[in-house]
């Protein structure tokens, strides 16, 4: 097979990767919409008791909402305004769905990067520590404190972030870090156990050699793998910490959406949210295979 | 090792500025700062139908007559005077000449001529709008000159002149539209989700008593914060200066660690009240509908209810018993005849006995042997609903009838007592803006929506409530204020003795306002701590103040 070719096969795979992780994101989107569509409260708002408005009114706006009731109607009038690049109207917030995303994901992107950036810092610094301290007490330390923060619910992690006026981003490196920091130790372990590092120890092999030569060669497939992971689950750490935190992000906005049956709104930032967990997974997929072939 | 602690000391490093606390405020022009509780659906004045964007109205709008909050009367805002027809149909407004919007564009009457079409236009859906809404037809608004206008409506309207508090005028010209405003600041940016700044509007016509020009205040900066612990928490922690509304228990928590802040103006127009459904549709058994439609049980529950302890318990001392559908706070139209609820469970176990109930053991049967026992619901979060619906269950067991409990969040319950009706009994509250009894009218006429014991009624179902709409109708046509005072006041003899919703109580306005903002005055009228933003500004010592 030629460059050529493999080229082809290389991108005819991606596109199809593509097609898929679109499709699954679109199904989570209609599911969840599915899902609000049905829970009680569906189409009515604090409106319906504001006596100042006319029956006529009350009658109008209660149609307009009437239009999404149907859900195949709506699955069709949003696939369709979709393949025209058009997301809808929030029924809430009056306002276009495209605008509201873009305003509030690069929030949320930025708090999680930060957040991940300073989990997976904090996490290998503590592996590591742990790897060249190696004593019973450091050990039980931080299995005990990584425990401890394992056990906080994310809600909890957001008050305190409150409470202590830390960043949100803070927070979700709270919630990150303890599933980070275990995996993380394991791997280090794992790679320095393996008999050829042993012996270049033995040989007398400076610690950053057997690092950069040995154990990250080792390590780098899975902790790949794991980024995609981290990723995926700081976004998800996100939508509760935004939400009682109040900053102005997708978990804000798509806490909104639920509270108020926002039906437009809550399959888009479903969508979104659902296209990139899965394009996160799929790029730390790649990239530590590509990175496990390079090195075999 | 030694890299690692570089590492570490660069990762603090990097960090360090959004862990440490905002900076110390320059008051040099003072910037107020407080929080809104949702974000605000639209900048439209004319579309305002939520708290968040009346704030933003009422901060920004220009008005032709404007509500004082505290002697509420009604004063020349836009308009330097006006004049209701006998026949209660048009209103003339002479208008302030000179003035400009927020952008530079001029006011004149064509402003007000463009506004008004705006507002009346029936496609809009407009609250503000419908609150005009006395007849079918046009409404026409001629510009006799620049400084003048007549607007006539196709029916007379009650307290027409009132409602021009609501409405904020908008520049016919302005290429910003609704963004151009005249009232005494303007927004100056807006961060979705996060908060909205409002700064001084330069081009505001007021001017304080020594000619000086208003707002003395640089800037509002409104945050967009739901949760109300965080709001007192950011209050407490001197980073916001006022809190517009506030709970009973939080407000007692403040005021016991500093109470200079914590201020209850008194008897607020909001009330608290249960009351039964009685749609004969309504998916329960028939013989709980004979009880809510019996004049004699709604009254032996009212009677059995002790309204002075749930005051005194759920919302400690700062509220009010109630016995209508008018607080003691709005002056003119609370009809002080009415006599004050008395707490008798003996007397409502007669008045149950009469209409064939009988109590057996601990237990209430009606005529047929069925047990005495209804669901009330009411909106989850809300701690002293919950408190108020477990004390009524308290009271009622004297009696021998069981209530049980159930919370739903707002669109689950509003679904419920309007569109299902499946529910027995309903505790609520009514956030009251106006103090005219025409913006309750779709609560009292039977054929209305908001009729919420037995809505959309073809024809009234009792013979009472085919009095309310009389009277209701009649206050509404009848230009003479004492005539419409006098059909009100019979409208809430009428509810006090039928009670289709039993008020339970009309709570405190309560406030917290920081000891640096000079000029507060609160008001039981809405809004509350900041109606008159305009003479606010904030104190010398900056300790005392909020942190940007």
């Amino acid at each position: 097979m030629n460059e050529t070719q493999k080229s082809a096969n290389l991108f005819r795979l991606a596109l199809r990767r593509l097609v898929i992780l679109f499709g699954l994101g679109l199904v989570g989107a209609l599911a969840s919409a599915t899902l609000v569509r049905f829970a009680p409260g569906y189409g009515v708002t604090e409106r319906d008791l504001d006596p100042r408005l006319s029956a006529n009114s009350a009658e109008a706006l209660r149609q307009k909402q009437a239009l999404n009731q149907s859900l195949p109607a709506f699955y069709f009038h949003y696939l369709s305004a979709l393949a025209r690049g058009d997301l809808g109207e929030s029924d809430s917030l009056k306002r276009p769905v495209r605008e509201l995303l873009r305003q509030r994901f690069p929030v949320t992107g930025n708090s999680v990067i930060r957040g991940l950036g300073v989990a997976w810092l904090a996490a290998a610094l503590l592996a590591s520590l742990g790897l060249v301290i190696r004593g019973w007490f450091f050990e039980a330390s931080a299995i005990a404190f990584n425990s401890f923060l394992l056990s906080l619910p994310s809600a909890v992690v957001a008050m305190l972030a409150v409470h202590l006026r830390a960043p949100v981003f803070f927070a979700i490196a709270v919630a990150v870090f303890p599933r980070l920091y275990s995996y993380i130790r394991n791997l280090l372990i794992r790679a320095y156990d393996q008999p050829h590092v042993l012996a270049a120890r033995a040989r007398g092999l400076g610690s950053g050699a057997i690092l950069l030569r040995h154990v990250v060669p080792l390590a780098a497939p899975p902790l790949l793998a794991l980024l995609g992971v981290s990723f995926a689950i700081s976004f998800g750490a996100a939508i509760p910490i935004e939400a009682l935190c109040d900053s102005p992000g997708l978990g804000q906005l798509a806490w909104h959406a639920a509270l108020s049956r926002d039906l437009p709104l809550i399959v888009n930032v479903t969508l979104i949210v659902a296209l990139v967990m899965l394009v996160a997974n799929s790029l730390a997929d790649f990239a530590g295979r590509t990175f496990a072939g390079s090195t075999s | 090792m030694r890299r690692v602690w570089i590492v570490l000391a660069l990762t603090f490093v990097s960090c360090w500025p959004a862990f440490a606390g905002p900076q110390t405020a320059d008051h040099s022009g003072g910037e107020l700062h407080f929080c809104l509780r949702g974000e605000p659906k639209t900048f439209n004045p004319l579309l305002v139908e939520e708290t968040s964007s009346e704030t933003i109205r009422y901060l920004t709008g220009g008005v032709l007559i404007r509500l004082n909050r505290q002697t509420q009367a009604l004063e020349p805002g836009l308009a330097t005077s006006w004049k209701v027809s006998a026949d209660g149909r048009t209103i003339k407004f002479h208008l302030r000449t000179g003035l400009h919007f927020s952008d530079g564009t001029p006011f004149t009457s064509e402003d007000v001529a463009y506004t008004m079409k705006a507002l009346m236009d029936p496609q809009l859906h407009s609250p503000t709008g419908d609150s005009f809404r006395s007849g079918e037809g046009q409404v026409t608004v001629q510009t006799p000159s620049a400084d003048s206008v007549v607007v006539t409506f196709p029916a007379p309207v009650a307290g027409l002149e009132r409602l021009f508090d609501q409405v904020a005028i908008l520049s016919a010209h302005s290429p910003k539209k609704e963004m151009a405003v005249l009232g005494p600041f303007y927004v100056a940016d807006y961060a979705p989700g996060s908060s909205i700044l409002l700064r001084r509007n330069t081009n505001y016509w007021k001017k304080d008593k020594e000619g000086k020009p208003l707002p003395y205040l640089d800037s509002i900066r409104l945050d967009i914060q739901r949760n109300r612990d965080i709001e007192l928490l950011r209050f407490r922690r001197g980073e916001i200066h006022l809190i517009d509304v506030l709970d009973a228990e939080y407000f007692d928590r403040l005021q016991k660690e500093t109470p200079a802040v914590a201020h209850d103006a008194g008897t607020g127009l909001d009330s608290e009240f249960v009351w039964f459904n009685q749609v004969p549709t309504a998916p329960f058994a028939e013989n709980k509908k004979a009880w809510f439609r019996s004049t004699e049980f709604r009254k032996a529950i009212s009677m059995a209810i002790n309204r002075d302890d749930l005051s005194r318990i759920v919302f400690g001392g700062h509220a009010r018993p109630a016995f209508g559908p008018v607080s003691p706070a709005n002056h003119f139209w609370f009809n002080s005849s009415l006599p004050a609820p008395q707490y008798d469970s003996a007397a409502a176990l007669r008045l149950l006995a009469q209409a064939g109930f009988r109590l057996e053991g601990s237990m209430l049967r009606d005529s047929s042997g069925n047990r005495v026992e209804f669901t009330v619901i009411t909106n989850s979060g809300n701690k002293s609903r919950e408190q108020m619906v477990a004390m009524i269950e308290q009271d009622l067991s004297q009696i021998g009838i069981k209530v049980n409990l159930v919370t739903l969040d707002f669109p689950s319950l509003i679904e419920r007592i309007t569109r299902t009706y499946d529910y027995e009994a309903c505790l609520l509250g009514l956030v009251n803006t106006d103090l005219d009894p025409n913006s309750q009218m779709n609560v009292w006429l039977s054929s209305a929506e908001n009729h919420q014991w037995n809505p959309k009624q073809s024809k009234p179902a009792t013979a009472w409530e085919a009095e309310l709409d009389r009277l209701m109708h009649a206050q509404a046509s009848a230009t003479s204020d004492k005539k419409r005072k006098a059909d009100w006041d019979r409208v809430q003899q009428i509810v006090a003795e039928q009670q289709p919703f039993i008020y339970l109580v009309n709570k405190d306005a309560m406030s917290a306002v920081s000891p640096a903002v000079v000029g507060s005055a609160p008001s039981v009228l809405d809004p509350h701590a900041f109606w008159n933003a305009e003479v606010l500004r904030l104190g010398a010592d900056p300790a005392l103040g909020a942190q940007k």
